[in-house]
């Protein structure tokens, strides 16, 4: 009897967040999977279940295709770059003796803002009559004339790319400083004494003390920068001649520019699959690192 | 198998579609509450006090508006103690994502204002409660009937026009001034001069806007086929982006953009375009009157130096067309559990003091919807009305002259997919950033089009 009004004190206590969690997450999930099967759309009340024309239809659409080519280039180049930036910044604060907090701060600064201001602050900056990136560089003697950082096809996916790892790279920046402090110190002296170089020390003692804790960040991010719309939708729209269109705009144009719901579910529902795909061939990596510590 | 969501009730037919339906829909619509038509406050009793809660969409964001309609709000509660209004803002751009998804939910405002291609689609998902009660009391005559036309289905009105505005050729008459120039009347005559004024950077003779994120392609587009007496959906509803004159205004803007608008315009909206003229970087660009008041606001130094002009045509002894009007409407929700009151509220901001301050707020940008109050003394006591008098003319002008985009043929799902879709917009990069041939651009973007008319269930004449 005890042990019974002991579990339903413990199911009393974990109800709350259970029902959050299948109100916020698992219900989207399901009634997204739902109407991919569906012709759903917004403004109709009525719809059939369809099987799997959607995904048909979807798949064969060459603009697809395109916008997930973008999207693997856009998550790939964002999440190397706020890598390399973030880990670099990172060790360069942890031997900052003095005011290490206010560099801090000042680096994390572009992930306090809201996308919506980042993304028309960049617009302003790069517009290639007004702005002031090409107005400076052509000042400077850099270029003969204005740039078109968002119109010139060959300058645009970089330009943007740019702007989210700047965006991006003080979240690894923090993480991997927190995870350098946990390093022990009493190692890196032991492997300084061996006779251990820099590389080797980073290797062989930083490294394992932070590698789950930037496997996890990239995994993290992964999902965020390839499920990102507002910055890339505020900044170019997609454009020009698509060459910034990712699935995420992809999705959006069918579900609310045609209304086609279960259209749209069904784009999301592919990049559901390709995501967890992803985490889960991610994740085995890190724990089969894991296993090899251990051995 | 049919399935309805409960907002016009529960008809799932077949037993196991049933069972995984109503999981579904009750989750998603269940919770969103569901209301049919309220035939009882559809027709009042007249001498009962109004009641209830009324929830107001606006697409009101500038400041003026805004306040005009919250103190509207205000004196109407004072009278009627018993009515609550609640007026929640959003940008149009975002009242697009709140209403239809709002629909699906079922949750959706007592009144609202709305895009003329809005409301074609909240007609045909019967979203809309019939206002020709309150256009009656207003007075029908009032009103343009290509204004009304642009809500009515089956000789029932929908919506009830606002305000009006339409597009003209704005220009700098001291740039004109200074090279010698004549105001443009022909589309050859504008790229002469457009071309003659052209100096980057510090000005550009003309910004060709063509970013996938508006529909400014679409409209520039439009005006030239316009000219030539044509139109971007035939007559039997289909996209016609491959007659002659389409063909022709495509080469038109292609060449345009190359020698007189600045790069980064291929991938420019409304905002960047607008902001280079009010900035003085332009020498020419099409807008509303809505321009009057952007240029006082960043560069007032400007004011004296801009004026309006109607839109070029192909020949100067051609008639004045209307290449582009928009007709802003309110509309009152079907939904909504307190029409006699909605609709009573709407009716007093058509009250000729009031509606003049309305439109006062944004004068010049904002022209009225009442024919009558265009000659009204106290509409025209207004300083920006008497400055930019000649303006204004020609606006109100071709007012009459000009629909929406697409809806040459009356009200149509199609227009507002040509203007919603980037197509067109697409069509001119493709055309510009990848060397495509005009001929071949444009029968694929035709193509598309037609595909997404017949995607949204649209059926062909």
């Amino acid at each position: 009897m005890g042990t019974r009004i002991q579990t339903l004190g413990k199911a009393a206590f974990v109800l709350p967040a259970m029902t959050v969690v299948l109100a916020l997450l698992i219900y989207p999930v399901l009634s997204s999977v739902f109407f991919s099967f569906t012709d759903r759309n917004l403004l109709k009340a009525a719809y059939e279940f369809v099987g799997f024309q959607n995904f048909t239809i979807v798949l064969s659409n060459p603009e697809f295709w395109n916008a997930f080519s973008t999207s693997i280039r856009w998550t790939v180049g964002s999440i190397l770059g706020q890598l390399l930036v973030g880990f670099l910044a990172a060790l360069a604060l942890e031997r900052v003796p003095r005011l290490s907090g206010l560099f801090r701060t000042l680096l994390i600064i572009p992930w306090a803002f809201p996308a919506i201001v980042i993304g028309f602050s960049w617009k302003w900056i790069l517009n290639d009559v007004y702005g002031f990136l090409p107005n400076l560089l052509t000042r400077l003697g850099f270029s003969e004339q204005n740039v078109s950082f968002l119109a010139d096809p060959s300058v645009v996916f970089w330009a943007v790319l740019v702007i989210n790892i700047w965006f991006g790279a003080p979240l690894f920046m923090v993480n991997i400083l927190a995870a350098l402090k946990t390093v022990p110190k009493d190692q890196q002296e032991a492997a300084l004494v061996d006779g251990a170089n820099i590389g080797q020390r980073f290797w062989f003692i930083t490294m394992p003390h932070i590698r789950k804790v930037v496997g996890l960040l990239i995994i993290l991010r992964t999902i965020w920068v390839f499920n990102n719309f507002e910055l890339l939708f505020l900044i170019t729209g997609g454009g020009p001649a698509g060459i910034t269109t990712t699935l995420p705009i992809f999705a959006y144009r069918t579900g609310w520019g045609l209304h086609q719901l279960g259209m749209a579910s069904a784009i999301t529902v592919l990049l559901l699959l390709f995501l967890l795909a992803i985490a889960s061939i991610a994740f085995r990596i890190i724990n089969s690192g894991d296993r090899k510590a251990l051995r | 198998m049919i399935y309805t969501s409960t907002r016009e009730g529960s008809t799932i037919r077949s037993r196991w579609g049933a069972k995984a339906a109503a999981l579904a829909l009750a989750a998603t619509f269940g919770l969103a509450g569901c209301s049919a038509p309220n035939t009882d406050s559809a027709v009042p009793d007249e001498d009962a006090p109004l009641t209830g809660d009324i929830v107001f969409w606006s697409g009101f964001t500038q400041g003026p508006r805004a306040e005009y309609l919250q103190g509207m709000a205000d004196k109407f509660m004072t009278e009627n103690p018993d009515v609550s209004i609640t007026i929640e803002t959003f940008s149009w751009p975002e009242f697009e994502t709140k209403w239809t998804t709002g629909l699906a939910s079922g949750q959706v405002p007592d009144v609202s204002t709305a895009l003329p291609n809005q409301v074609v689609e909240m007609i045909n998902v019967d979203a809309l409660a019939p206002v020709d009660d309150v256009i009656d009391d207003i007075g029908r005559d009032r009103f343009s009937a290509a204004a009304l036309g642009e809500g009515q289905k089956d000789d029932v009105s929908y919506s009830i026009p606002l305000y009006s505005h339409a597009q003209v050729m704005w220009y700098r008459t001291d740039l004109l001034e200074a090279a010698g120039l004549e105001v443009p009347q022909t589309w050859d005559e504008l790229k002469d001069a457009a071309i003659a004024l052209n100096a980057p950077p510090t000005t550009y003779g003309l910004s060709v806007p063509l970013g996938t994120n508006d529909m400014m392609g679409s409209r520039y587009l439009n005006f030239y086929v316009q000219s030539e007496g044509g139109a971007l959906i035939d007559d039997s509803g289909r996209a016609d982006l491959t007659s002659p004159e389409a063909i022709e205004g495509i080469n038109y803007w292609v060449d345009m953009y190359k020698k007189t608008s600045p790069e980064g315009s291929i991938n420019y909206n409304i905002t960047d375009q607008a902001t280079l003229f009010y900035q003085g970087k332009t020498a020419f660009d099409f807008n509303s009157g809505f321009h009057i008041g952007g240029v006082r606001t960043n560069s007032p130094q400007l004011l004296e130096s801009i004026a309006a002009a109607p839109l070029p045509r192909v020949k100067a002894d051609d008639p004045i067309y209307g290449g582009e009007t928009s007709n802003i409407p309110l509309v009152v929700w079907n939904a909504g559990d307190n029409q006699a009151a909605s609709k009573a509220f709407v009716e007093t901001l058509y009250a000729d003091e009031d509606y003049v301050k309305f439109i006062h707020s944004v004068p010049g940008g904002m022209l009225p919807a009442l024919s009558d109050i265009s000659e009204d003394p106290a509409y025209l006591d207004d300083e920006t009305l008497q400055q930019f008098g000649s303006s204004v003319d020609v606006i109100e002008e071709v007012i009459p002259l000009g629909t929406a985009i697409g809806m040459e043929n009356g009200p149509t799902v199609q227009a507002g997919i040509i203007t919603s879709q980037g197509v067109i917009e697409q069509m001119f990069q493709d055309i510009i950033l990848n060397g495509t041939a005009v001929k071949d651009a444009a029968k694929t973007a035709q193509d598309k089009l037609n595909q997404l008319f017949v995607t949204a269930g649209v059926t062909f004449k």
